[in-house]
């Protein structure tokens, strides 16, 4: 036994000397909290920074790439991330609806429902290799992804693809090469991408330790794909003084009332198994809970340390194997939750007929202070906006004065969808509702889906909440090598603070008009017509003389 | 062989031949046009009578693959019965109190909200003729795991049940299974579509009030609250109707308003569910078929059967075309078809036994799983059908020609007459010309169209303008008086006609004979395209215009023409004096958007108008 373990540290030591030499470090945290409604949120991220790389210069793509070598950093990832010269790329696969007004705001901001994805890349050199434009390189990334995640990413074609002016920020920089122009930005999401084991296979693969050690080894699919809600991401950014950054993260809701009247959990009843070893090559590798308030119950193990009414468990070899446990000493009782957003956002598609409809938006601010928000719409084609019939109103008063700025680019039949950007000002505790009537597209009969009497998903609007003063945008760097985590925190909550905060809608089903694929309706056509036809001779029968008429010779 | 070939293709320009043809061909029909008329009436009156016989139809079947009925292990229990015990204390508590039905809607959401499911209230204002009619409905959103909540299913009961149409019997053990269901259901992960409970006011206008809002629809007299909490889009719902202690039987109603129905899928995927994963035995709509029904003994008795189940059979089609017809819908789930929801009501047949909410829980788990498979609409046209019985039914191409071979009589009696109104024979007149080989010459004469139509016309205008009269605050408050004193103007008005002076008929058409042929075209045409739209009606129509619009007939004394003119008033007009029916359509119209009473005011009564002017006008 002694023997095994010697060889196991034989093993690892590559790694170990890796990690403290290649300039690349990876962190994992999870963090679980208790949600109003009884419900726990977990969320998983593991971090891979490679100190000092820069991405890709697309001038260069002509130019043989310098050779890549990673110990922790995924390869998979990285040929990929260099091949289409990224700078910076978001991937979600979520599945469900994140419940805004009863879990508050998530602790990973974009819960899209479905698959999104978005990136930022600058131009390649001009008129040199036309697989180098911004355009081809989106459709690579795509294809790439696709085949990387297990994913319908593919599909995210340029019939779904946008490029939304202020919605979306970058979380790193964007480096300023010189001969190429600014940064281009690509958005796409598909809302009716199915999410499950398939996609996080491979997603485990991109981790150092796999789901062997280390935290994702809760990552089991039997418990995370029977959650109410549960989404992964893919997260790559840059920093001139840190390098790159891989984030991974998994996000999940788990329901413990679901079949019981306890909300009590642990490690074990949400996630069938335990942490039974550290990930040997983590910095750092931290479990943080939040413990509840003004309640009485009971945590087995203690934390470690309490910094902010958040337990903090740090996994080490001493710690193993760990099977955190919550025990709350009063039974919980469901009781209305008050809103725990900032905004609650419900949208609507109006109207039975299947030629037009109306799109109803309403937007509530339950905070004191009037808010300034982004309104973003991206359609796909098949669905297009009547911008004259936009109404903003607050209690059936018509408030056009809340529109500050709008932006719409129109969408082309078949090839583009359309954005529409507004900016609008909520007014304190007030509903500010938008209605805009909505056409819908009659399709070539080969352009509907096998299932074509479902109809079509739109993706959800985005709605971003502005900063009403002034604050500086330039966020702290957070890619310091550090093992210090109070620090480290503070740095992620300064750092999630200066983003913008993104709230998701629902997507929405439209069915357009659709013919009946089957066969009874074909039948009843066919008799129609023949029964058309035959009315015709009849009525000619019937209502004229028939006679024949001879010709003189002439 | 050579005969043979002669007589199919003789000697000659064979352009000529073929026209010949074709002149025998069209004079043959023109001959016995009033013998084919007479089979095509004969053939659709007999076609109708034999729509509930047992020889007509076939038996269901599932056309949706994806549906799969039936093939779950329930997990519905005692204890969920023992919930839904405590449950109808409750409401029983309530009902005992003279709870208002804001206090009925605010303790239904109190128990939703208990369970964790977020539910909400609604407070609508129907303003009618009758007055106003206010109520509040509860409802709650469960929204499902993992899904985008793009798609919803909704489990409804109405507060009161269907019993006498809503004569007041309180359906508590219906909402009692809902608040059970919801905490039953909301143990699964394995839901694919959010599941919307709702608890209806009243009879059938809280469900109008909630579905108006959840659509975003406005109707004119509706004031109804938003709804805080939506869900996708819904494809079917499930309204529960469980007035007695227990239940012998489970009673499909699925007509909905103006004539709409359900996709048989759900229907069928019920029975089947019913049949063999409940164990209740399920009818269509809710009387039982009765074995000791007398039968004359001079019958054979190798009849007897057959005759029993035309007997049944009729029974329901009777219903079917009842509610159909009058595009009334058989329950509270006939107002989800018009946002093309397919729904249907289950009722649970009043009886001693031996079903409870043991039966009906799992049946109604079961259809949810099956509901709950649908990857897309329920579609493949199955929505022309009646159910003669639970497990067989008429296709469309079994019952639509009855009404369609009616009104093909109608059409070529009425184009027979518009093309004999051109002509009159002269027989004074001796052949000069080789002409159409009849031996007789014919004198054209001209057909003065305008004033016909415009006679037409008035008659609608005189039926909207009645409608208009009947949706008065004035004539509902007093209908008894008001129908008479409306029935005499519109009744007198017509005898105008009498006045009109009669006319040269050899050189221009009598106006009767031209209004006949207008109005027989035209009622042909209004019941050929009723047919699909709603085949009960068009059925009815056929039955209450096609002969009376055929044997119209000016005369020449004048007592006859008053006499005939008396009987389709009588015909046309005579409903006015049905008080309850008529009260009951004009409210289906002002609350639900029926269109029956609109319908009768401004198509039916003037076609039978019209008909009667006929007998009125000189010959």
């Amino acid at each position: 036994m002694r023997k095994l373990r010697f060889l196991w540290a034989l093993c690892l030591l590559p790694a170990c000397l890796s990690h403290s030499f290649s300039g690349e470090t990876f962190t994992e945290e999870l963090f679980i909290r208790g949600l109003p409604d009884g419900k726990v949120a977990s969320r998983f991220e593991f971090s891979t920074h490679s100190h000092g790389a820069t991405p890709r210069n697309p001038q260069n793509l002509s130019v043989e790439d310098h050779s890549q070598h990673y110990t922790l950093f995924p390869l998979a990832l990285g040929q990929i991330l260099r091949e289409y010269a990224v700078t910076e790329l978001h991937l979600t696969l979520n599945a469900g609806k994140w419940n805004y007004d009863r879990w508050g705001y998530p602790d990973e901001p974009d819960v899209a429902a479905g698959a999104a994805l978005w990136a930022w890349m600058a131009e390649g050199s001009a008129g040199a290799n036309p697989r180098h434009s911004v355009d081809a390189r989106w459709r690579d990334l795509r294809n790439a992804l696709a085949g990387l995640f297990c994913a319908s990413i593919a599909s995210l074609d340029e019939q779904r693809t946008t490029s939304p002016a202020r919605a979306f920020t970058p979380f790193g920089a964007l480096p300023a090469w010189p001969q190429s122009g600014p940064h281009a930005f690509r958005h796409a999401s598909l809302p009716s991408e199915n999410v499950c084991t398939e996609n996080l296979t491979p997603f485990l693969k991109l981790l150092p330790c796999k789901s062997r050690s280390g935290l994702a080894h809760l990552l089991n699919p039997h418990r995370l794909f029977d959650a109410d809600w549960h989404g992964m991401g893919l997260h790559v950014s840059w920093r001139p003084e840190d390098g790159v950054q891989v984030r991974l993260t998994f996000q999940s809701v788990f329901d413990p009332l679901r079949s019981g009247t306890s909300r009590d959990w642990s490690f074990s009843s949400l996630f069938d198994r335990t942490v039974d070893q550290a990930c040997p090559v983590a910095a750092s590798s931290l479990v943080l809970v939040t413990l509840p308030v003004r309640e009485p119950y009971s945590i087995q193990p203690e934390p470690a340390s309490n910094a902010n009414n958040r337990g903090v468990f740090p996994i080490t070899e001493q710690t193993v194997p760990l099977d955190i446990s919550i025990h709350w000493l009063n039974p919980f009782q469901h009781a209305t939750i008050a809103a725990q957003a900032p905004l609650s956002v419900r949208r609507m598609l109006r109207g039975a007929a299947q030629s037009h409809g109306t799109l109803a938006v309403s937007i509530t601010n339950p905070g004191s202070a009037a808010v300034r928000v982004v309104y973003l719409e991206t359609l796909p084609w098949i669905v297009h906006l009547y911008l004259h019939t936009l109404e903003l109103s607050v209690d059936g008063i018509p408030r056009a004065d809340l529109l500050e700025d709008i932006s719409y680019i129109a969408p082309v039949p078949h090839e583009r969808a359309s954005t529409l950007e507004a900016i609008l000002a909520i007014p304190a505790n007030s509903t500010v509702s938008l209605r805009v009537g909505v056409g819908r597209a009659f399709l070539r009969y080969t352009e509907h889906p096998p299932d074509a009497q479902r109809g079509w998903e739109l993706p959800g609007a985005v709605v971003v909440l502005l900063d009403s003063e002034n604050k500086p945008q330039k966020p702290v760097g957070r890619w310091v090598s550090t093992n210090k985590e109070a620090a480290q925190r503070k740095q992620a909550q300064v750092l999630a603070q200066a983003q913008p905060r993104r709230i998701y809608t629902p997507a929405l089903l439209v069915d357009p008009a659709t013919p009946d694929f089957s066969m009874p309706y074909n039948v009843i056509i066919f008799t129609c017509s023949l029964v058309a036809f035959i009315f015709g001779s009849v009525f000619n029968g019937l209502t004229r003389r028939f006679v024949v008429l001879r010709a003189s010779p002439e | 062989m050579d005969r043979i070939r002669a007589l199919l293709r003789p000697a000659g320009d064979r352009n000529l031949n073929r026209l010949h043809r074709r002149q025998a061909l069209v004079s043959v029909f023109m001959r016995h046009i009033q013998l084919i008329k007479i089979t095509l009436f004969c053939l659709g009156y007999l076609w109708m009578l034999a729509l509930p016989s047992p020889r007509l139809g076939r038996g269901t079947y599932i056309d949706e693959n994806a549906l799969g009925p039936g093939q779950v292990n329930t997990r519905w229990n005692w204890g969920d019965v023992a919930n839904a015990d405590r449950y109808l204390e409750q409401l029983e508590g309530l009902r005992d109190s003279n709870a208002t039905s804001e206090q009925h809607a605010k303790a239904i959401m109190t128990e939703f909200t208990k369970l964790g499911i977020p539910a909400s209230t609604q407070n609508y204002v129907f303003t009618s003729s009758t007055g106003k009619l206010e109520g509040t409905n509860a409802y709650a959103v469960l929204s499902s795991p993992r899904t985008s909540g793009t798609e919803a299913m909704v489990i409804s009961a109405s507060r009161i049940s269907r019993v006498g149409e809503g004569d007041g019997t309180p359906n508590l053990r219906g909402v009692a299974t809902v608040l059970a269901l919801a905490n039953f259901l909301k143990r699964y992960s394995l839901w694919a579509k959010d599941i919307v409970f709702v608890v209806s006011d009243n009879y059938v206008d809280g469900m109008q009030a909630w579905l108006n809002a959840y659509h975003g629809e406005a109707q004119s007299n509706l004031q109804a609250e938003e709804l805080e909490l939506a869900s996708g889009v819904i494809w079917t719902a499930l309204n529960i109707d469980y007035p007695g202690h227990s239940f012998s039987h489970l009673g499909i109603f699925h007509e909905g308003i103006n004539g709409r129905l359900p996709n048989q899928d759900l229907l069928n995927s019920f029975h089947h569910i019913s049949r063999w994963t409940g164990g209740v035995p399920v009818l269509v709509y809710d009387h039982l078929e009765s074995h000791q029904s007398h039968i004359p003994s001079w019958i054979p008795r190798s009849l007897h059967q057959e005759i029993r189940q035309y007997n049944y059979r009729s029974k329901n089609v009777f219903r079917h075309i009842g509610y159909q017809a009058r595009g009334r819908g058989s329950g509270v789930h006939g107002l989800f078809h018009q946002f093309r929801i397919d729904a249907f009501t289950m009722f649970g047949v009043p009886a001693n036994g031996p079903h409870g909410f043991h039966s009906i829980g799992r049946v109604v788990e079961s259809t949810l799983r099956t509901t709950n498979n649908l990857l897309e609409r329920l579609h493949a046209s199955f929505f022309f059908y009646i159910l003669t019985t639970p497990e067989r039914f008429l296709k469309i191409g079994s019952f639509l020609p009855s009404a369609v071979l009616i009104s093909v009589a109608m059409m070529f009696g009425g184009l027979k007459l518009w093309s004999d109104s051109a002509w009159i024979p002269a027989a004074t007149v001796q052949l000069e010309k080789e002409g159409d080989g009849e031996g007789s010459k014919w004198i054209q004469r001209s057909r003065p169209v305008i004033p016909v139509l415009g006679m037409m016309l008035s008659t609608h205008i005189l039926g909207g303008i009645l409608y208009s009269v009947l949706t008065t605050s004035w004539f509902s408050n007093n209908q008894t008086v008001a129908s008479a004193l409306l029935f005499l103007p519109v009744a007198t008005l017509p005898l105008c006609a009498l006045l009109v002076p009669s006319q040269d008929t050899r050189i221009v058409a009598p106006v009767s004979q031209l209004l006949k042929a207008l109005n027989l075209c035209f009622a042909s045409t209004v019941i050929s395209i009723t047919t699909v739209a709603n085949f009960s009606l068009a059925m009815s129509l056929a039955i209450l215009l096609g002969i009376p619009l055929s044997i119209s007939s000016p005369s020449q004394s004048l007592p006859l023409r008053v006499i005939k003119y008396a009987a389709y008033i009588g015909l046309g007009l005579g409903w006015i004096f049905a008080g309850e029916e008529l009260r009951k359509a004009l409210w289906d119209w002002e609350i639900l958007r029926v269109w029956f009473a609109p319908f009768v005011c401004a198509v039916y009564t003037p076609l039978v108008l019209q008909a009667g002017l006929v007998c009125l006008l000189p010959v």
